[in-house]
């Protein structure tokens, strides 16, 4: 009785060591989360000394924002933590450069630690100061930074407010006298020389655009002048990004490009030859301005013209890439053809493209869509506005297909009885489809361009056989399934589904659900 | 039994080598077993598949299984993943991937191995690889012992296990019947959307990698159950990986019947030898046993001649001793005699 009665005290004090250890536990978690989300696009990961050869400790996780708002509190500002050059706030923690392994670790130590110190001991809500309080190996936090870009929009608001003063942000750099100058109209985007990584005079794109937009932005709020953010989320956060403001429409940039290109295999100024007599391309530069939403999308490394890297052999500059797969490469949004297949994905395209089979050689007629103008006898030689000319008359010459034959020529309803043996027959309206899908894309210049003529959206479903007002019916084709010789081919039952189903899947239609919504149940 | 535990396995060992010696390699060859020449087969294109079910009816209508719970045009049951039962010989399940405009289906059945696990593992032969490409069963050999369950790298067969009497093996025939008549199987005619295609396994590999070269967007370039297990007569096309439509990805491209036969074809060897090599471990231990009784008789017995020996000659010699003794005695009382009667001699004379 005495041992049953003591073995029951030690499960109490078990208890309660157990329930008050998980409770502490719990309530530690409760604390972090309640003051900061573990998800935040603040996070920098600080591993500066990574260029120094492998990190000894798992790099620190830095919470900037945490930190601006402790130091507003003291009523200490950026420069705090960052020096100035030049008039400049500097991105690198109270430093400007990184000049040694030891210097580095020093100043991140030294600096910290004396700060957080000093903090504790005046009782205030500190960092760490031991080494594990900084180098965790477990992540506490995880970044939801979003890359920032400077698209169309922005920058048509930046130059307004700037007076188009273009010199303000643009420059080039002139090596031997290391300095920055502009040159007007040969801006181009930062990128094309900022890249991801410091290299010799070139500081990287995120320290040059940290650099130039958060010292502009913060001269603006000194100024109490309406300017863009300062904080890390309210660029790299995807809730204020989309808080940006949009242009519309859209003001064309200023930099004397043209409206219309004439692509062609020559060289600019080039007599041409007969080697290279593939037919003139016009392309329409102007408006492909405004489809996209940086010039980034096509011109990925410089303002150039395509072909000076594509050339049709190919050179190192371009990376050895043709200007044939340059124009016609499928699966990349960089390329002619690649990007018009992107476009067919759309919710309103899908429905007839997704059975359209991406075979890498097109249609001879599809070719000289793009492909218009034949060549000039041998000799002629255009000069460049001749060009820009020659290809805005092409364009001009250009007569989209908007819509299809008339409305008494379009079957109302098909009467689909395949299925009679358990349904009734199914009514396919018929003039619906022809003319909600001829309404989906009445102002999509691509499709009215590549549907040639009034009956090509009729090949969405009356697919293999020639475009014509009365093209064969499904069944004139679609018999029995699984015919050895035609292995390809559905039957008509297969055919109907997957052609109905298919189009009303890709097109984001709910209905029909299940079979009865087109078949009625046989009374 | 005189015999150490590590001398029996050094006996076993060297009989394993022994036997192994003078094996020649089984694919000796570049040709492997593809199928039955023109044998059918099934293409399940999963892009097409809606989840109607109508496959699963046709399936329970034409094999004459019992009524479902639910009926069939209840698609609720989609939500949950289900399998093949001894009612069941075919189930659609239902996947959400992410990136996919809605979700994605697939039919489970018996996938009809080129070379079936159910077939190796069964003793009696109960499973068959016809020459139309169905995996057939009979029931009549069937002794219910449930290997081919766990051969079955799909886990596809069930076992009626409600007929403790009559129970049999249940799985997809691929309607055995129908096709040698010249029909489709029950799922494929039925299916609305062609996602089931039926014809020769050769042709549907030709469809199946039209499919994907025609759309490469679409499709995964891989045709499951070409080479899944040494190849199936059920073959798959995905959107996804196929991991994402609970299909494994692990199972090798070696036939079933290849990964046992090595292990299997030492049976007969092991059920000839082993009673010679075990006799004659035993016989061997056994004349052991005998010779070491022999020595310890033998030294038993000159153990105990050298000890009568010894034993007879002590007693000797104490005869002799005691004979000594008692010589002594007589001539020291001779002698004791002799001299009282000359004393008395001289005392009469005197």
């Amino acid at each position: 009785m005495n041992k049953g009665r003591s073995l029951l005290r030690w499960a109490g004090f078990l208890a309660v060591a157990i329930v008050s250890i998980y409770g502490i536990s719990v309530h530690g978690v409760e604390k972090i989360s309640k003051n900061t989300s573990p998800v935040r696009a603040d996070v920098i990961k600080i591993d500066a000394m990574t260029v120094f050869g492998k990190l000894e400790r798992p790099p620190v996780e830095f919470l900037h924002e945490a930190h601006t708002e402790a130091l507003t509190k003291k009523n200490k500002d950026c420069s705090a933590c960052h020096l100035t050059e030049k008039d400049l706030i500097m991105p690198k923690f109270k430093r400007i450069k990184d000049t040694g392994k030891k210097e580095v670790t020093d100043i991140y130590h030294k600096e910290c630690i004396s700060c957080h110190k000093e903090m504790k001991s005046a009782r205030e809500k500190a960092g760490p100061v031991e080494c594990g309080g900084c180098h965790r190996e477990k992540a506490l936090y995880s970044s939801s930074r979003q890359p920032m870009g400077f698209d169309n929009s922005l920058h048509f608001r930046h130059s307004k407010a700037q007076e188009k003063k273009c010199e303000r942000c643009h420059h080039e750099y002139d090596a031997k006298a290391k300095k920055l100058f502009y040159v007007k109209e040969k801006e181009g985007t930062c990128r094309y020389c900022h890249k991801p990584e410091t290299k010799e005079n070139v500081s990287s794109m995120r320290l040059a655009s940290h650099i130039g937009c958060i010292n502009c932005h913060s001269k603006n709020i000194a100024k109490k002048i309406a300017t863009g953010p300062v904080k890390c989320s309210g660029c790299h956060d995807l809730a204020e990004q989309q808080k940006i403001e949009k242009i519309k429409p859209l003001l064309r940039m200023e930099r004397k490009q043209p409206d219309a290109v004439l692509l062609k295999t020559a060289k600019k100024g080039v007599v041409i030859d007969n080697l290279n007599k593939m037919n003139f391309v016009p392309f329409d530069h102007k408006a492909h301005e405004e489809y996209n939403s940086t010039c980034r999308v096509c011109h990925h490394e410089s303002l150039k013209q395509c072909s000076e890297c594509h050339t049709l052999a190919g050179i190192k500059d371009g990376k050895d890439v043709k200007l044939e797969k340059a124009m016609h490469q499928s699966g990349t949004d960089k390329s002619c053809q690649g990007c018009h297949d992107i476009k067919q994905n759309e919710k309103n395209c899908a429905g007839c493209h997704v059975f359209m089979g991406k075979t890498r050689k097109k249609e001879d007629v599809s070719c000289l869509k793009c492909h218009s103008t034949p060549v000039p006898e041998k000799g002629k030689v255009l000069s460049p506005d001749q060009e820009k000319a020659l290809a805005g008359a092409m364009l001009q010459a250009r007569k989209p297909v908007t819509g299809t034959y008339k409305e008494e020529d379009i079957p109302e309803k098909v009467s689909i009885k395949n299925l009679a043996n358990k349904y009734e027959a199914a009514e396919f309206p018929h003039r619906k489809v022809v003319n909600t899908l001829v309404k989906n894309i009445k102002d999509n210049k691509l499709a009215g361009y590549f549907h040639n003529q009034e009956g090509t959206i009729c090949q969405g479903c009356h697919h293999n056989s020639p475009v014509a007002k009365k093209p064969p019916r499904c069944d004139n084709c679609h018999g029995k399934p699984f015919d050895p010789e035609n292995p390809l081919k559905p039957g008509i039952m297969g055919a109907y589904h997957q052609q109905c189903m298919g189009c009303h899947k890709e097109m984001g239609m709910a209905k029909p659900v299940g079979c009865t919504e087109c078949h009625k149940e046989k009374k | 039994m005189s015999i150490s535990r590590r001398k029996f396995l050094g006996w076993i060992g060297a009989a394993g080598a022994g036997s192994a010696i003078g094996n020649t390699a089984l694919a000796g060859g570049n040709k492997h077993f593809t199928g039955y020449p023109g044998s059918y087969a099934v293409l399940h294109d999963t892009l097409l598949c809606v989840g109607c079910r109508l496959c699963e009816a046709a399936c329970n209508k034409v094999n004459e299984l019992p009524a479902p719970d639910k009926p069939f045009t209840d698609l609720e049951v989609l939500n949950k993943k289900r399998r093949t039962t001894a009612k069941t010989y075919t189930v659609v399940n239902k996947y959400e991937s992410a990136g996919k405009k809605g979700p994605l289906f697939r039919k489970i059945q018996c996938n009809h191995c080129l070379e079936p696990a159910c077939a190796s593992a069964c003793f009696v032969r109960a499973f068959k690889k016809t020459e139309t490409g169905a995996v057939t069963y009979d029931s009549t050999v069937c002794v219910g012992c449930r290997y081919c369950m766990v051969a079955c790298p799909f886990e596809i067969p069930a076992y009626e296990y409600d007929k403790p009497l009559t129970p049999r093996i249940m799985k997809c025939t691929m309607c055995y019947s129908r096709i040698t008549k010249g029909q489709l199987p029950g799922c494929v005619e039925a299916c609305p959307k062609e996602a089931l295609t039926f014809g020769k396994r050769d042709d549907l590999l030709k469809i199946a990698r039209a499919r994907v070269r025609k759309y490469p967007d679409k499709y995964v370039d891989h045709i499951y159950g070409e080479s899944e297990m040494g190849g199936t007569s059920w073959l798959y096309l995905s959107g996804v990986p196929f991991s994402e439509i609970g299909m494994r990805e692990d199972l090798g491209v070696t036939p079933a019947p290849d990964l046992t036969s090595g292990a299997l074809a030492v049976v007969p060897m092991v059920v000839g030898l082993w009673p010679v090599l075990l006799t004659g471990i035993y016989a061997i231990s056994k004349r052991k046993e005998k010779i070491a009784e022999q020595e310890l008789s033998e030294a038993v017995r000159t153990a105990a001649e050298n000890a009568t020996s010894k034993a007879e000659a002590k007693l000797a010699e104490a005869l002799a001793k005691a004979q000594k003794e008692k010589d002594a005695a007589v001539e020291k009382a001779v002698k004791k005699a002799l001299e009282e009667a000359a004393k008395s001699q001289a005392k009469e004379d005197s």
